[in-house]
């Protein structure tokens, strides 16, 4: 009976064959077509949160523009510091690469500068410094894209910053990308040599499939297989086959020799490719912050979208001083008593609001006070803080500033270990 | 163990003894079988009382015409999915990237790892067929992948320049690998000679592509190649410079020529590769596995 069935099913199958192959194929189409859509970010907020928020600060980060046609100039500029509470389960920055991150270069990569230094290879930083960044990037394809600037640390993975919409106008068909050579020649990197590289496959395939269709189409597979198999495989080929396959042979040979030795005289001063790190980046020498912070404890609310922490406080300076913002993992969270003018800084990490203090009133000269700072906004969920959690060092960090009236500014690293409150669920 | 060719007085449904044939010019088995009606269209009493399945020397011709088409439509996919996998997993970014094509590794790592499966091919194409085109047959499935792969994914998603990603060429050394073993009829020279020829031709062959791009210039002070530069612009968000390996290594004491140091290593290891990957394809050329089916 079930053989009845299984056959009834297999002729079934087998007849219809052709349609059933149709619809799977269309399908998997609609299947793999179904809800795709561009990509909006590039999994930063995935990374954990002690990682993000311990490794790297960058802050004053300016994208000189998010609108720009297609050959335009911008840059990214800013300061990154390299935080002294780099978590031990990351390798230190001893190997890092100043990256960009970007889907695709939709952007080329005109220079990147670190402390002014041109890094197109890897260096290496110090914990505790800040350093100057600039990344100059030109239009290349157009669309709306989201760049960010990023840190790749050997061995640790790359670390995302702050990430900005760029949109881009016209067509990369009309992107041009000169390049000086030092002989003086200019060529246009875009297209240079393309043509060449098609030429050199297309010869070498043709030559290639010409040598199989000659062996296969005198015989075939399966008079050869039987003849091997019947003890003539040593009549199948001819006295004049191993001459054409010798002169095959010559004739590839002088090809290689021939082509090389027209490159060697049309190229005669080539370099090989360069390598090794880029030392002695100049870190940012700033003036030590009159102000001193101890960061007594700290919980967070998991889930939940905000940070209590407790810092005593003293102001050494001349001037008082008020917490103006803290930022960590690329979010800002502002004192709006402090920031009372809009900033320009993507929104989906910038919380206006997001900062208060447990006493708002300026922190006198020689004063010490003990403060309690508030850090609540949604961002801090939708960007996986809490997820601190979850982590193997539940400790966070980040950057304090520290305004005075005369327009100072004062950044201070602070952080630590700080309690979870599971909310009931 | 390598048994693999089956018993042709076994009892097939063919009973008639085809000979080589010319091939598809008159068609593999174009020949007359010994058993089958000489023209016409016989009855099927007249097909069993001559112990053929055919109803004629032409169907017969044609039935072995298409075998032999679908064979090689078939194997070339195989091998190409087979040997472009085990490519993108061994040779990686020195084939992926041009800022990877460097004068150590390069020419080292490639026809090492690359020499497997067409030695493989070879002991099948060779002791089954006598074809010499098994290092070429695989060489091309392996490139036609890689271009649909540079052209589609690399450039046509990404947005990467070709001059970017493109695939090292192996044909030369593919062919030097077949006519060494029709040449000589011998897996042994074929492994001596051939997989140093391999090891040895693949820089030359593609210098014509890449001289172009190892020519010099100033990037702020710092001298790059055309190749850096290419890497450095064309922003791998994924690819950090530190990923690289590239002249690195210790053959210092040759100073600027250190390819033919490394193209002779590679050779002098392609030989060994060769040997053990022959015996992989004649394990594996064998219809035991699908008895059953």
């Amino acid at each position: 009976m079930k053989t009845s069935v299984f056959s009834t099913l297999a002729g079934h199958a087998k007849r219809q064959a052709g349609r059933l192959w149709a619809l799977g194929l269309a399908v998997g189409l609609a299947a793999s077509m179904a809800g795709s859509g561009p990509a909006d970010a590039h999994g930063e907020k995935s990374q954990a949160a002690f990682l993000r928020m311990r490794t790297l600060n960058w802050y004053d980060v300016k994208w000189s523009k998010t609108s720009l046609n297609v050959n335009e100039e911008m840059e990214i500029t800013g300061k990154l510091h390299i935080m002294d509470a780099w978590p031990v389960a990351v390798a230190k920055p001893e190997v890092a690469f100043l990256n960009v991150g970007m889907p695709g270069p939709v952007l080329v990569r005109e220079g990147s500068f670190l402390g002014g230094k041109f890094v197109p290879r890897s260096t290496s930083l110090e914990l505790g410094k800040t350093y100057e960044f600039r990344v100059l990037l030109k239009a290349r394809r157009q669309g709306r894209w989201h760049v960010h600037t990023q840190l790749s640390v050997q061995t640790g993975g790359p670390i995302i910053g702050p990430g900005q919409w760029v949109e881009i106008k016209g067509d990369m068909a009309d992107f041009k990308n000169p390049v000086t050579l030092l002989n003086g020649e200019v060529i246009d990197l875009e297209q240079y040599k393309i043509g060449n590289i098609y030429f050199w496959h297309t010869v070498w395939f043709i030559a290639g499939v010409a040598w199989v269709f000659y062996w296969f189409r005198k015989r075939g597979f399966v008079g050869r297989y039987i003849s091997v198999a019947s003890g003539k495989g040593g009549e199948l080929i001819t006295p004049l086959e191993r001459q054409i396959g010798a002169g095959a042979l010559a004739a590839t040979l002088l090809v290689v020799i021939i082509s090389y030795a027209l490159t060697a005289s049309e190229f005669p001063r080539t370099i090989p490719l360069q390598a090794g790190n880029i030392r002695a980046i100049d870190a940012l020498n700033i003036p030590e912050s009159p102000i001193k912070v101890e960061y007594l404890r700290g919980t967070y609310k998991v889930p939940g979208r905000e940070l209590v922490a407790t810092y005593k406080i003293t102001n050494t300076g001349k001037e008082p001083v008020r917490v103006g913002e803290f930022a960590t993992a690329t979010l800002r969270f502002l004192n709006p008593d402090v920031y009372t003018q809009k900033v320009d800084y993507p929104e989906y990490i910038l919380a206006e609001r997001g900062l208060s203090l447990s006493d708002n009133a300026p922190i006198a000269p020689g004063e010490t006070k003990e403060l309690t700072v508030k850090v609540q906004d949604a961002r801090w969920d939708t960007e996986r803080l809490a997820d601190l959690a979850y982590d193997v060092d539940s400790s966070f960090a980040g950057l304090m500033f520290f305004f005075t009236p005369s327009g100072a500014r004062y950044e201070v690293e602070t952080g630590g270990p700080v309690i979870p409150e599971f909310l009931p669920i | 163990m390598f048994k693999r060719k089956p018993n042709l007085a076994a009892g097939g449904p063919v009973t008639e003894a085809i000979e080589a044939s010319p091939g598809l010019e008159g068609g593999a088995g174009a020949n007359a079988p010994t058993l089958a009606a000489d023209a016409g269209v016989l009855s099927a009493g007249a097909r069993a009382a001559a112990g053929s399945p055919f109803n004629s020397k032409a169907e017969a011709a044609g039935l072995v015409k298409t075998a032999d088409i679908l064979l090689l439509a078939s194997l070339f996919l195989i091998t190409l999915g087979g040997y472009h996998i085990h490519a993108m997993l061994t040779m990686g970014d020195w084939d992926f990237w041009i800022d990877w094509k460097d004068r150590r590794f390069w020419p080292t790592v490639l026809p090492i790892v690359l020499v497997t499966f067409p030695a493989a091919a070879q002991a099948y194409f060779w002791e089954s067929f006598r074809l010499p085109f098994g290092a070429t047959f695989l060489v091309l499935g392996l490139l036609f992948g890689e271009w649909v792969n540079r052209y589609t994914n690399f450039w046509g998603w990404t947005y990467f320049p070709i001059s970017l990603v493109w695939p090292t060429s192996l044909v030369p050394a593919a062919l030097f690998l077949d006519i060494v073993l029709l040449l000589s009829r011998s897996f042994i020279v074929t492994a001596i000679v051939g997989a140093m020829g391999w090891g040895l031709l693949l820089y030359p062959s593609n210098w014509p592509i890449l001289a172009p791009y190892h020519q010099a210039t100033e990037q702020y002070g710092l001298l790059m190649s055309l190749a850096d530069l290419i890497g450095f612009e064309y922003v791998r968000t994924s690819m950090p410079e530190y990923l690289r390996i590239v002249e690195r290594g210790t053959m210092r004491t040759f100073g600027k020529d250190v390819v033919a140091v490394a193209a002779f290593f590679s050779g002098f290891v392609s030989i060994l590769v060769y040997f053990w990957w022959w015996y992989v394809g004649k394990l594996f050329s064998t219809v035991a596995y699908t008895k059953e089916v």
